[in-house]
């Protein structure tokens, strides 16, 4: 039986990181609810970063508002940007939602964030009327950013909402809680379809699918202001409290699922992204466990489709070849499962976050594996990079911030997790479910082709 | 009043100061507001003064290696993952730095979590320093920014940096712009300049000069910008002794005090830096344009007159004209009388207005600064036709309705705007990291109006909507 090798940070200092800090995964929370604005309550860097990045990654409009804070702030406390902030925003956009989002500054500076929204709230009132006022509601979201990471964010981000605003009825709505993780727009839709193939209504928490992958469509669009489409409404997440139950797809975003189930007597499963055969079949037993409905032909036979696939290459291209794997702490994990399902090696799976899941998680997956796997955990980039200087492997898995190591290292990268930014479509593609799986046979097979079918890298092969 | 209070601002009316719609006969010499503290709960496009400093001004240097003071997030940020700034590894004394794009691929930080934020992060960054002069021996210079985070805790950066560079010997630079500092990433900048002035022009000497030097200030290398200007200084005989700082090693900036001439290029992030070496070291600077055929020419003979280089200037112009005029002379035919919006953070937006018009035929509608200060908008307004409606700081609110009320075919401006203009049915091409540059000089001009042109008559514009009727079937 093979083993897990955990190596631990030996540094102080973070160098090239792969996780960045906990107000991006606030952010990216709040917009996946129907017209909910994320107000950073910070300086400019903290949303036009974040803005930039997404930007990029979804190639997509990122509307995240700002506090500006600035040396007065620093000084004074940030009380009349916070207070004029959500009034400014809420007057001229009317959003549903405001996600306030805290960073460094605010959190040092200590302001009172839970004190100033209700004064906002008055100041709102008296401004707009309370009948527009009540139809705007605020989310307080504490995300220090010295603190852990963004998927911590996440976490913080889904859980305030909830706790805000979910509303218990007396009956069950019959439907699915989904706290999807920090996944792309593809996946969400994935999990979706999965879920119409057996029947079962979701709600997600929350739903960026349609926000970040919105179509480009004038004559309908929703104007002055422009808001993206879609989103889970204020009402789905209401309704979240009647739910049958609650499924996270990313072990870190534990924290929701946990306080529905304890307030609202519901079952909860909380695991890693459900990527290849073993991760979906198990997510899709807890669909069945938890609604009752059966596990349809069609998603049967979707599933054999991509064992056919897998039946078709694995032996010829895949079979043996050594893999790392770095970037989200679920996904590398699901990924790496699924990599052992092709016949490949997980070398080393290298995250950023510390994170106790992804250990006990990689530990089952080591113990499937024929051979040991190396854990780099609560690590860089750079880490990664000496790694493999040392022990190369045939193929990385991960995202783009590691495209030139894997250039001067001549390693084949295949792309998976955010951000993306030197490819695209990668957003739209699902890696989740047997769909996922689907495109994850086919993107690495072709990757692996056309690295080691070309003439020059055949010695590689033997 | 050339002032206009935008609809969508009737709650902010502060906002009507920065709106300025030209009009020539209002000869009172009316400057809008800017370079003023954002609105909060704006969609603001501005950066921070850390992005100021790190992302601009050293975020382009070849072979220093670079020290967020912060937790993990600026790090991540400031890592430089774009296209934006490529270096090669040759060194001015003809050797290689080991590793090409090495201010792309790497960045170190000290990762502070909350016990640091309590009890101070002096020591880490002690340690971090001495663990990235570990991991990277190679390097000249370390630079280590202060953030939000180091910037209220009151670490004191300077002290670590002095100590840690008589341990390492060689130059550990703090730089002090925290991102709350200033309004905008224009305090960066500012920062920027005065501490590489103060602490490294002037501390080493180049292995020989000429009569020919230039210091080439503002220039970042944005996609290969520079080596653009490099050949064409280089076909002159004029060299560029130092380089701010695309594509520089930290040297260049020790010896800036030797050249014969400033050039700056970006007036925005670099005049000041050129001031303060002509005042003290008597370095004279010239501010030059080299965006748009007319400017680049115009500025090249202006450098060849300083130099007495009169005919070699006028070589180039005309070698180069003549190999860009059929080119100019199709997109002109494509482009005659479309709108455009120039978005720029600083100076493009009044570097472009007059090319655009003059070479391409368009038509210049609005221009915008994110950053920029007084002396920038004088030149918009001079530059800008009556009617042209000018905006300090625009937020997403505002910008649709300037694309309503102004319909522009383009809006030339950054990535975080542009998918919002798409989604508003208007093209836009990226002008901060450029989409297929580079676009200074001639060739760059042609490079631009090419994404121009592509980029309003790419197709799908035409196919937005869908057509209920098969074409053609109604007139059966």
């Amino acid at each position: 039986m093979s083993e897990l090798n955990v190596i631990k940070k030996e540094r102080t200092s973070v160098i090239n990181p792969l996780v960045t800090c906990q107000p991006l995964g606030a952010m990216y929370a709040v917009m996946g609810i129907y017209r909910g604005m994320p107000l950073v309550h910070g300086s400019q860097g903290c949303s036009t970063f974040v803005r930039y990045g997404f930007s990029r990654h979804y190639r997509e409009p990122a509307d995240i508002a700002v506090t500006s804070l600035h040396e007065d702030a620093a000084v004074f406390g940030g009380r009349k940007n916070l207070i004029s902030g959500l009034g400014n925003l809420a007057q001229r956009f009317k959003p549903d939602v405001m996600g306030v989002v805290t960073t460094c500054s605010s959190e040092i500076i200590g302001d009172d964030v839970g004190g100033f929204i209700k004064t906002a709230k008055q100041e709102i009132i008296k401004k707009m009327g309370e009948e527009a006022a009540s139809k705007i509601k605020i989310v307080q979201i504490n995300t220090p950013s010295f603190v852990e990471h963004q998927y911590k964010g996440y976490d913080n981000a889904i859980k305030a909402i909830v706790d805000t605003l979910a509303e218990p009825k007396d009956e069950e709505n019959g439907k699915l809680n989904i706290v999807p993780g920090i996944v792309n727009p593809g996946d969400i839709r994935e999990v979706k379809h999965m879920l119409s193939l057996m029947g079962v209504e979701g709600i997600l928490l929350t739903d960026t699918s349609d926000p970040f992958d919105s179509p480009l469509r004038p004559s309908v669009a929703e104007k002055t202001p422009y808001y993206q489409k879609g989103g889970t409404t204020v009402a789905e997440i209401q309704d979240c409290a009647n739910s049958l139950g609650t499924i996270s797809l990313a072990n870190y975003a534990s924290s929701a699922p946990a306080s529905l189930e304890k307030k609202y007597n519901m079952p909860s499963k909380v695991s890693e992204a459900p990527i290849g055969i073993k991760n979906t079949d198990s997510f899709i037993r807890t669909v069945k466990k938890f609604t009752g409905n059966d596990v349809t032909e069609e998603i049967l036979d979707e599933r054999g489709i991509v064992i056919d696939a897998m039946a078709d290459v694995a032996s010829r291209y895949l079979f043996g070849r050594t893999v790392a794997i770095y970037g989200d702490p679920s996904i590398t994990v699901g990924m790496a499962r699924f990599i052992t399902e092709l016949g490949m090696i997980p070398k080393v799976v290298c995250t950023g976050a510390k994170n106790d899941y992804f250990i006990d998680d990689l530990k089952k997956v080591a113990k499937e594996s024929d051979e040991d796997i190396d854990a780099l955990s609560g690590q860089d980039l750079r880490a990664l990079d000496v790694y493999l200087k040392e022990n190369p492997v045939d193929l990385l898995i991960g995202h783009s911030d590691g495209r030139l190591m894997a250039k001067d290292l001549g390693i084949p990268l295949y792309r998976v997790g955010y951000p993306v930014y030197d490819r695209v479509g990668y957003q739209r593609r699902p890696i989740i479910g047997y769909n996922g799986a689907l495109n994850l046979v086919d993107g690495i097979t072709n990757t692996i082709i056309d690295k080691y079918y070309e003439p020059q890298d055949w010695k590689l092969q033997q | 009043m050339p002032f206009c209070l935008l609809d969508v601002d009737k709650d902010i009316p502060e906002r009507e100061q920065h709106v300025y719609i030209k009009d020539s006969k209002d000869t009172n010499g009316h400057c809008q507001k800017c370079n003023t503290t954002t609105i909060p709960g704006s969609m603001t496009e501005r950066g921070c003064a850390f992005a100021g400093v790190k992302g601009v001004i050293t975020g382009a240097i070849k072979d220093v290696l670079q020290v967020v003071h912060s937790p993990v997030g600026c790090s991540a940020y400031g890592n430089g993952t774009t296209k934006r700034y490529p270096t090669n590894s040759t060194m001015p004394d003809g050797s290689t730095f080991p590793v090409e794009n090495f201010n792309l691929k790497h960045i170190v930080g000290t990762d502070l979590s909350e016990s640091d934020v309590v009890f101070g992060g002096m020591k880490k960054l002690k340690a971090t320093i001495r663990e990235g002069a570990k991991e990277y021996p190679f390097v000249n210079a370390i630079y280590v920014y202060a953030t939000c985070t180091t910037g209220l805790i009151g670490d004191d950066l300077d002290a670590v940096c002095k100590e840690m560079q008589a341990e390492l010997g060689k130059d550990v630079v703090a730089f002090n712009a925290p991102g709350f500092a200033g309004p905008t990433q224009s305090k960066g900048h500012h920062v920027g300049n005065f501490t590489i002035f103060e602490k490294l022009v002037g501390t080493k000497e180049p292995l020989e000069t000429t009569d020919y030097d230039i210091n080439l200030i503002g220039e970042y290398n944005i996609d290969g910008d520079y080596w653009v200007l490099e050949k064409y200084f280089d076909a002159m005989g004029i060299r560029v002794l130092s380089k701010f700082t695309g594509d520089a090693c930290h040297d260049e900036l020790c010896w800036m005090h030797k050249a014969k001439l400033s050039l700056v290029r970006c007036q925005r992030s670099a005049t000041y830096v050129a001031k303060l070496i002509e005042e003290k070291y008597g370095v004279p600077y010239i501010k030059v344009d080299f965006f748009g055929p007319e400017y680049c020419a115009e500025n090249l003979r202006t450098v060849g007159k300083f130099f007495g280089k009169e005919i070699e200037a006028e070589a180039v112009i005309k070698k180069e004209m003549e190999k860009i005029q059929p080119e100019i002379d199709f997109y002109k035919s494509k482009l005659q009388g479309k709108k455009v919006w120039i978005s720029a953070g600083g100076p493009k937006s009044w570097h472009l207005a007059k090319p655009l018009e003059e070479y391409l035929g368009m038509d210049v509608v609005a221009l915008s600064g994110l950053f920029e200060h007084e002396d920038g908008y004088e030149k918009m307004q001079e530059r800008a036709k009556d009617g042209t409606i000018i905006i300090d700081d625009p937020n997403t609110l505002e910008m649709e309705e300037v694309v309503e009320k102004y319909h522009p075919d383009i809006v030339l401006g950054g990535i975080k705007e542009k998918y919002f203009f798409h989604k508003l049915g208007v093209s836009s091409v990226m002008i901060h990291s450029y989409e297929n540059g580079p676009y200074i000089g001639f060739e760059g001009f042609v490079n631009l109006a090419k994404d121009i042109y592509t980029a309003i008559y790419n197709p799908a514009w035409s196919l937005m909507e869908f057509e209920d009727e098969e074409p053609g079937d109604t007139n059966e």
